[in-house]
């Protein structure tokens, strides 16, 4: 089992301990392995790579849900950062003993989204609000919070995971993935050392 | 790099490659003795080293996994045990060194003889050490100039007999603000001692400020890690052999009960034998005892040199909390080496304060973004939307955090055993882990707190926040457990690092620490395994293993 929402709680609490799940080293050698195919097909072109797992409708769906955790505004969001293939990536691989769990979440989602507004409506046709005000309503739930942690990883993980496209979730944070930096660093240090701001 | 044929027995067998395991390999091996090293985790560099939290940390690529080493973990002797992940440690050639934040503090003399000095504390296993730091100093200065440390001298450093190899790391924003709110509040804020180059060294570049510390190996090789450092010169003498994947599952002993050998499962999961005239186990505190009790015979009924019942016990996690900060100005302090100033006030026990204990402070900023994103915004920012995204966007480049670190008393019901019912991949017997903080480590840490809350306070933050110190589930520093002693009756080794039930088994990682220090273990860890180098190949020239 790769990753283990209860365990991702329970463990928030400590540095090292909040991201520290744990995963079979097959599966992550086969991950490891798209996530550089993934990587060689994004320099190639801008297109993003096929569904793995998810339906279109799925795709639809949690794409919607988690451009409602990290909204676009000035800069991008979840849905630019493509946090939607992040998923069904994870899905096909690191993730995919969690892969019934969270379609069988999703289903359960849907349904109650027909429920409250009609037989043929989809979380993904609503307006915003509508969105923010159904999730209101069902943020204490399993597929919820494991939605969170999903779009929160599609979002800021290394980009070969799927997601971060193009740095998206970096561009938020204000962070430049760099491997070479030099002082100053911040304005602090800039300031006490006479440098420019 | 030498070969050996698993039936041919050689000098020495050392199962680890990490910060201490490292440094016996290339201190028994210059010293003209033939070596294996049985590493678990796989030999890789600098070309696999990407800024990849996702794969570090969520994915664990170079960290102990579930799915091949579950563990189970009790909340404190009397509490139910639950499957739970409760110590990590790395796997991989270098361990820990690789991926330590590289604090590299020296313990003070008075980290050695505290139980003399301050008396019994009912309930604990609190006891001096066999060896003083004197006995250590020359080791240390060993240790900084051999592996590559920078830093310059402080108010509160023991006595050295040499400087510092290189000067220290420029300073951050995080640093600037440290400084600035500990001489606020009288405090002698000093340049952080890392193992890391602010200079050229040997064959290796300076640090290039890329940022990832924690958890990271460092793609430029300026991290004095054992894999750049240590092992390179082990596997030139032409005596050593590094043997990677294999996961050591008992080792043999005799009829007369010595040490014959070691059983370890290769890449495949294939038995394999290597004999060996000894063996030096350099596993980590959570392994080395695991070892220990998994390679139980009828000869040693509680696991191998275990005659005491203190293998396995007094594990130490060192006690630690955080408190974070925002400033008016960004700091952008995901940049740069993690830590560049500390403060060493409160090391000493202080009896005024009513409890055992002491620890430091040091500047840091806990942020990479995946990281921050999951747990790094203030209290109260909305789990998501609009306001958890404002958050974010707004926290980063301003945020810094004052790390408390500080003493685990050793007591006896917080231990590593094996479980009796969850197996590994190899199908042992899986590592059982309990761990309470004593009463006095809570509130160490939590009057540190109340110290860094001034700090950030007098540095001008314009947000603090902390969450107060609870007991620990999760450790990393992996102390105590074999600890040393002149005793046989209540310790494992003796100040040759050697067992005192096996005379030729050995053992030299944190497990040999009998206290915690102040929440950095490595540079001791290290020093430690540089003496213990010179000893066994002493004793073994001379015939006495």
């Amino acid at each position: 089992m790769s990753y283990d929402r209860r365990d991702f709680l329970t463990l928030a609490g400590t540095a090292l301990g909040a991201l520290w799940l744990g995963a079979d080293p097959k599966a992550l050698r086969a991950s490891l392995t798209r996530a550089r195919d993934a990587r060689e097909a994004l320099a190639r072109g801008d297109a993003p790579p096929p569904f793995e797992v998810l339906t279109p409708e799925q795709a639809a769906d949690l794409e919607a849900i988690a451009a409602r955790i990290i909204p676009t505004d000035d800069l991008p969001g979840a849905r630019e950062a493509r946090a939607v293939n992040f998923i069904d990536h994870g899905l096909a691989t690191w993730a995919a003993d969690r892969r019934q769990d969270l379609l069988d979440g999703h289903a359960a989602f849907a349904t109650a989204i027909t429920q409250r507004h009609g037989a043929t409506q989809r979380f993904a046709d609503l307006s915003e609000t509508q969105q923010d005000e159904f999730l209101a309503v069902h943020e204490d739930d399993d597929f919820f919070e494991d939605m969170l942690f999903f779009a929160v990883a599609g979002t800021f993980s290394y980009p070969d995971w799927g997601g971060n496209y193009q740095g998206a979730g970096w561009k938020i944070l204000g962070f430049d993935d760099r491997y070479i930096w030099q002082p100053p660093f911040g304005w602090y240090d800039a300031k006490q050392n006479g440098g420019p701001n | 790099m030498a070969r050996f044929a698993p039936s041919d027995p050689v000098d020495f067998v050392v199962v680890g490659s990490g910060g201490a395991g490292g440094i016996l390999a290339k201190e028994l091996s210059t010293r003209g003795m033939s070596v294996v090293v049985l590493e678990q985790g796989p030999h890789v560099g600098p070309l696999d080293f990407h800024h990849d939290e996702f794969k570090h940390f969520t994915l664990a690529a170079y960290q102990n996994q579930r799915q091949l080493q579950p563990q189970m973990f009790k909340a404190g002797p009397d509490a139910e045990a639950q499957p739970r992940m409760a110590v990590m440690y790395h796997r991989m050639v270098g361990g820990g060194s690789m991926c330590f934040t590289a604090n590299y503090r020296r313990f003070r003399p008075l980290d050695f003889n505290e139980r003399t000095r301050l008396g019994p504390i009912a309930g604990t296993g609190f006891a001096d050490w066999p060896i003083g730091y004197d006995d250590l100093e020359p080791y240390y200065t060993r240790a900084e100039w051999e592996l590559g440390v920078s830093g310059e001298p402080g108010p509160f450093d023991p006595p050295r007999s040499r400087p510092y190899p290189m000067p220290p790391l420029p300073v951050k924003s995080s640093g600037v603000l440290f400084e600035r709110g500990a001489r606020a509040i009288g405090l002698h804020p000093q340049p952080a001692q890392m193992a890391i180059l602010s200079q050229p060294f040997q064959d290796r570049i300076p640090c290039q400020q890329c940022g990832y510390c924690i958890g990271f190996p460092c793609e430029h090789r300026a991290k004095s890690a054992t894999l750049y450092t240590v092992l390179p010169v082990a596997l030139a003498s032409g005596r050593c052999e590094l043997r990677t994947e294999c996961f050591v599952a008992q080792v043999e002993t005799d009829d007369r009960g010595r040490v014959s050998g070691v059983v370890y499962f290769d890449s495949q999961k294939v038995q394999q034998r290597q004999r060996a005239k000894a063996v030096v186990l350099c596993c980590n505190g959570a392994e080395t005892p695991h070892l220990l009790l998994n390679s139980g015979n009828n000869r040693f009924p509680q696991g191998l040199a275990n005659s005491s019942g203190a293998v396995g016990r007094h594990l130490m996690f060192n006690s630690n909390a955080i408190v974070t900060a925002q400033f008016e100005h960004p700091l952008n302090d995901w940049k740069g080496a993690m830590v560049t100033r500390i403060a060493l006030d409160f090391y000493d026990t202080d009896p005024a304060r009513g409890f055992y204990g002491g620890g430091a402070l040091d500047g840091r900023f806990f942020g990479y973004p995946l990281v921050y994103a999951m747990r790094g915004a203030p209290p109260g920012t909305p789990k998501w939307g609009a306001g958890f995204k404002q958050a974010l966007r707004d926290g980063y480049c301003n945020q810094m955090d004052v790390l408390c670190e500080g003493t685990s008393l050793p007591l006896e019901t917080n231990r590593i055993e094996l479980d009796p019912d969850l197996k590994d991949a190899w199908g042992l017997p899986a590592m059982r882990v309990t761990y309470r903080d004593h009463p006095d480590d809570l509130a160490t840490v939590g009057f540190l707190q109340t110290k860094a809350l001034a700090l950030l306070e007098a540095a001008g933050a314009t947000r603090t926040w902390a969450r107060p110190p609870a007991p620990q589930n999760f450790g990393v520093h992996l102390l105590g457990t074999c600890r040393m002693g002149n005793d046989p009756a209540t310790s494992v080794v003796d100040s040759d690092h050697r067992a005192h039930d096996v005379p030729n088994l050995f053992i030299c990682d944190g497990s040999s620490l009998v206290s915690s220090g102040r929440g950095q273990p490595t540079a001791t860890i290290q020093a430690l395994a540089f003496r213990a180098g010179e000893r066994i190949a002493e004793l073994a020239k001379k015939g006495q293993i």
